[in-house]
C-alpha cells in the first residue's frame, strides 16, 4: 500500500462499444478519507464508480483496493471481494420488496456461513444505530425514501466493509430528508473513520467531503 | 440461499405462483390419470382370463364335419394331444395347467354345448363350483350333470331329473349360473371331463375329422407367472403349430381397441406432451420472474452473492413450486380418477372363445364382459409423478442460472 491509501484507479478507461466514457483517469482514496466525486449529468461518474467498486470491468487500467489488483479477477472472485471489502448505497435504495427491514440489512450475509440469529442480531444493531429500531420488521413499501435509505446505509454496513461507495445517495430525497442522510454519512465517516467515495451532482453536497475531485466528459479535472 | 426469502419472494408473487402452481399441477394431473388409466385397462383386459383363474387360453382351430349330428367340436376348438399337454407343463413359466373339452351334441330333438370340466382345479372351468345356485357340484368318480339355470329353465329340467346326451344318460344333481360365472367356455351341460371325453371319442363324425384319445383335450387354460405370459405364449405356438389361438391378456386389449388400450407409445406420447406443457409452464414463469427481478438480482450480485448463490436461489424457488405443483397434481388425479373408475368398460369375448352354434337361440351373439373400469393411482406412480415434478423444477432452475449470469452486478446503478 502506498502511504495509505485503500483504493487506486490507474490509468482507468471504459468504453461502451465506441463512446469512451471514462479516458484515463488516475485516482487515489486514502483509507479514513471521504471523497466526493461531482461533475454534470453523463459526465461518467457512475461508470468510474462502478470500474472502483468492482462492479465493471475497465476497458484499460487497474485498480487495487485494500491492496488487492483487482483487474483481472473474475465475475466470481468480484463477488467474493465485494463481499468482503465494499459496502454499496444507491440512489434508488434497491431494497428487496419481499424483505423485511432487517432481513434487507442482512441481504449481504445471506451467503456467509453463520446462524440466522447472528445474521438478526448484526442487521438490528446496525438499524437500531440508524434509528430505525422500531422498524426492523416493515417491508420497504411501508418505508419513507428517509427510512429506505437509512435501511440501505445499514444494509452497506453489514459485512464491515472497508470503503462504502454511495451513488446520488440523496438524489431520490427531498432536501431535509436528504441532509439527514448526509449527516448520517458525515457522522459514519467522522466517528467511525468510514472510508467513502460519494457520486453526486450537487455541489453543496460535496462539500461536506474532506476532499472533492471534479469530472467532466469522462476526465478528471486537475 | 435462502428458504425465508424464498418462502416470501413466492408468498408475495402469490398470483404468478398459484397460476403457475395450478398450470403444472395440471400437467402433473394429466400425466398421473393418462399412466393410471394405461394401468386400469391393462387390468381390465387380464378380468376375462383371470375369473376362469387362468393367464392364457389355449385352442386349436379345425375342421367341422360336413353334417352337423351327434357329438362334434366346434370350429374353434379341435383336439390338443396328451402329449402336446405334457410338452406344455415343462415350458418354464407355466405354473398349472387347466383342461376341458367343448363338444357340440346334436341330439334329434335337442342341442347341448357340452363342457367337460375336472372337479377340482383353481385353473379352468372347475371354478363353476362356485356358481352352483341350486343342488351341488359333481362328485369324485360320479357321472352326473350341471345344467345351466337359463336352460335348465327353458327346458323344464330340474335338479334330480336325468336327461339324456349322446346315447347316455346322467342325473341332474345342480344348476349353474352362467350370467354369474365366467364368460369363457360357456355351456349349458357340463359333466365331469371323463364323461365328455368318451363322449368325443366314441362320435363317428368327430373323430372322421379330428382323431381324438381318451386323454386327449380342446380347451386349455394355463396359469403363468406374469413376466413370462408372452414368452410362454410363445413357446405354445411352438409347440401347436402358428395356428394355433392364443389368447392372453395383451389380445384383450387389442380387442379392447381403445387409444390407453392399443399402445403403450400413445400413453408415453401423450405423457411426454404433458409433461413438455408442465416444462414450458415452470420455464416461462421463472424466466419471466427472472427478468422482472433482474434489478433485485444485480443487487444480491453487488453486495456479494456469487452466481451459484443466486442460482440456488432461484433454483430452491422453482423446486418448490414444482413440488407444490406436484402434491397437488397428485390431488387432483385422485379426484379424476376415482370419477373414472364409475366408468364400465365391455371387453368383447370372441366367439372362437365361447362358441355357441349360429342357429341355436342366442348363438352368435357377441358375448361381453362387463367391468367398472379399476382405475387407481399407484403409490409408485404418485411417487414418480412428484419426483418428476421436483426434477422439472431443478432442470428449468438450472437452465435459468444462464439468465441470471447474463444479469451484471452494475444493474443496480441503473435508475429510470
Ligand atoms: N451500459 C452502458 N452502455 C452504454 N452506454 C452507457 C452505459 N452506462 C453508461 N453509459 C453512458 O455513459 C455515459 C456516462 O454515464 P454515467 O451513468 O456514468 O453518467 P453520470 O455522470 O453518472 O450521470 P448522472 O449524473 O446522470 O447519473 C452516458 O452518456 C451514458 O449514456
Ligand atoms: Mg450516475
Amino acid at each position: 500500500m502506498n502511504n495509505g491509501d485503500i483504493l487506486m484507479g490507474v490509468n482507468l478507461s471504459k468504453k461502451y462499444s465506441n463512446l469512451e466514457v471514462v479516458k484515463d483517469v488516475s485516482l487515489n482514496v486514502k483509507e479514513g478519507e471521504f471523497v466526493s466525486l461531482v461533475g454534470k449529468s453523463g459526465c461518467g461518474k457512475t461508470t468510474l464508480l462502478s470500474l472502483l467498486s468492482g462492479l465493471e470491468k475497465p476497458t484499460k487500467g487497474q485498480v487495487t483496493l485494500n491492496s488487492k489488483d483487482i483487474t483481472g479477477a473474475t465475475e466470481e472472485e468480484l463477488a467474493l471481494f465485494r463481499r468482503e471489502y465494499v459496502g454499496f448505497i444507491f440512489q434508488s435504495f434497491n431494497l428487496i420488496p419481499t424483505l423485511s427491514a432487517w432481513e434487507n440489512v442482512a441481504l449481504p450475509l445471506f451467503p456467509i456461513k453463520m446462524s440466522n440469529d447472528q445474521r438478526r442480531k448484526r442487521a438490528i444493531e446496525l438499524l437500531e444505530q440508524m434509528e430505525m429500531g422500531p422498524r426492523i420488521e416493515h417491508l420497504p413499501a411501508a418505508l419513507s425514501g428517509g427510512e429506505k435509505q437509512r435501511v440501505a446505509i445499514a444494509r452497506a454496513l453489514a459485512n464491515h466493509p472497508k470503503i462504502v461507495f454511495a451513488d446520488e445517495p440523496t438524489g431520490n430525497l427531498d432536501s431535509a430528508t436528504g441532509d439527514a442522510i448526509m449527516a448520517i454519512l458525515s457522522e459514519l465517516h467522522k466517528k467511525q473513520g468510514m472510508t467513502m467515495l460519494m457520486v453526486t451532482h450537487e455541489p453543496e453536497l460535496a462539500k461536506t467531503a474532506d476532499r472533492v475531485i471534479r469530472m467532466q466528459d469522462g476526465e478528471v479535472m486537475k | 440461499m435462502n428458504l425465508n426469502y424464498v418462502v416470501k419472494e413466492l408468498y408475495y408473487q402469490r398470483r404468478r405462483t398459484i397460476i403457475s402452481v395450478v398450470g403444472l399441477s395440471v400437467g402433473i394431473a394429466l400425466f398421473i390419470i393418462l399412466n393410471a388409466l394405461s394401468l386400469a385397462y391393462r387390468e381390465a383386459a387380464r378380468a376375462p382370463l383371470k375369473e376362469i383363474g387362468a393367464d392364457i387360453t389355449v385352442q386349436r382351430p379345425g375342421n367341422v364335419p360336413q353334417e352337423l349330428t351327434g357329438a362334434v367340436f366346434p370350429c374353434s376348438a379341435v383336439t390338443i394331444r396328451q402329449e402336446e399337454i405334457t410338452k406344455i407343463e415343462k415350458i418354464p413359466g407355466v405354473i398349472g395347467i387347466g383342461k376341458a373339452v367343448l363338444v357340440w351334441v346334436f341330439d334329434p330333438h335337442q342341442a347341448w354345448i357340452v363342457l367337460g370340466i375336472e372337479r377340482e382345479n383353481s385353473i379352468g372351468p372347475a371354478i363353476l363350483r362356485a356358481f352352483v345356485t341350486e343342488g351341488r357340484f359333481l362328485e369324485n368318480g360320479k357321472s352326473e350333470a350341471l345344467i345351466e339355470a337359463g336352460y335348465a329353465q327353458q327346458f323344464g329340467i330340474k335338479v334330480g331329473s336325468n336327461i339324456a346326451v349322446a346315447g347316455r344318460s346322467f342325473p341332474v344333481v345342480g344348476l349353474v349360473d352362467a350370467s354369474r360365472a365366467p364368460k369363457i367356455a360357456v355351456a349349458n351341460l357340463y359333466l365331469p371331463l371323463k364323461d365328455a371325453q368318451s363322449i368325443a371319442v366314441s362320435s363317428k363324425p368327430l373323430q372322421s375329422v379330428s382323431p381324438f384319445a381318451p386323454g386327449d383335450v380342446n380347451l386349455l387354460f394355463i396359469k403363468a407367472e406374469q413376466e413370462k405370459i408372452m414368452p410362454v405364449a410363445a413357446a405354445l405356438k411352438n409347440i401347436l403349430g402358428a395356428k394355433a389361438v392364443i389368447a392372453t391378456p395383451e389380445s384383450f386389449l387389442k380387442l379392447l381397441g381403445n387409444l390407453f388400450a392399443l399402445s403403450d407409445k400413445f400413453t408415453l406420447a401423450a405423457s411426454l406432451i404433458a409433461m413438455l406443457i408442465a416444462i414450458l409452464i415452470a420455464f416461462k414463469t421463472m424466466a419471466g420472474n427472472i427478468s422482472e427481478r433482474a434489478k433485485e438480482i444485480g443487487v444480491m450480485k453487488a453486495v456479494g452473492w456469487t452466481q451459484q448463490n443466486v442460482t440456488m436461489q432461484f433454483l430452491m424457488e422453482s423446486v418448490l413450486q414444482c413440488f407444490a405443483a406436484g402434491i397437488l397434481g397428485i390431488l387432483i388425479a385422485v379426484i379424476v380418477s376415482y370419477g373414472l373408475s364409475f366408468m364400465t368398460v365391455n371387453i368383447p369375448i370372441p366367439w372362437e372363445m365361447s362358441p355357441t352354434p349360429h342357429f341355436l337361440p342366442g348363438g352368435g351373439k357377441q358375448l361381453y364382459k362387463t367391468l367398472q373400469l379399476p382405475v387407481h393411482i399407484p403409490f409408485k406412480l404418485a411417487t414418480f409423478a412428484l419426483l418428476l415434478s421436483v426434477l422439472i423444477g431443478g432442470f428449468t432452475g438450472a437452465l435459468l442460472g444462464r439468465h441470471i449470469s447474463k444479469i451484471k452486478p452494475s444493474e443496480v446503478l441503473r435508475h429510470e
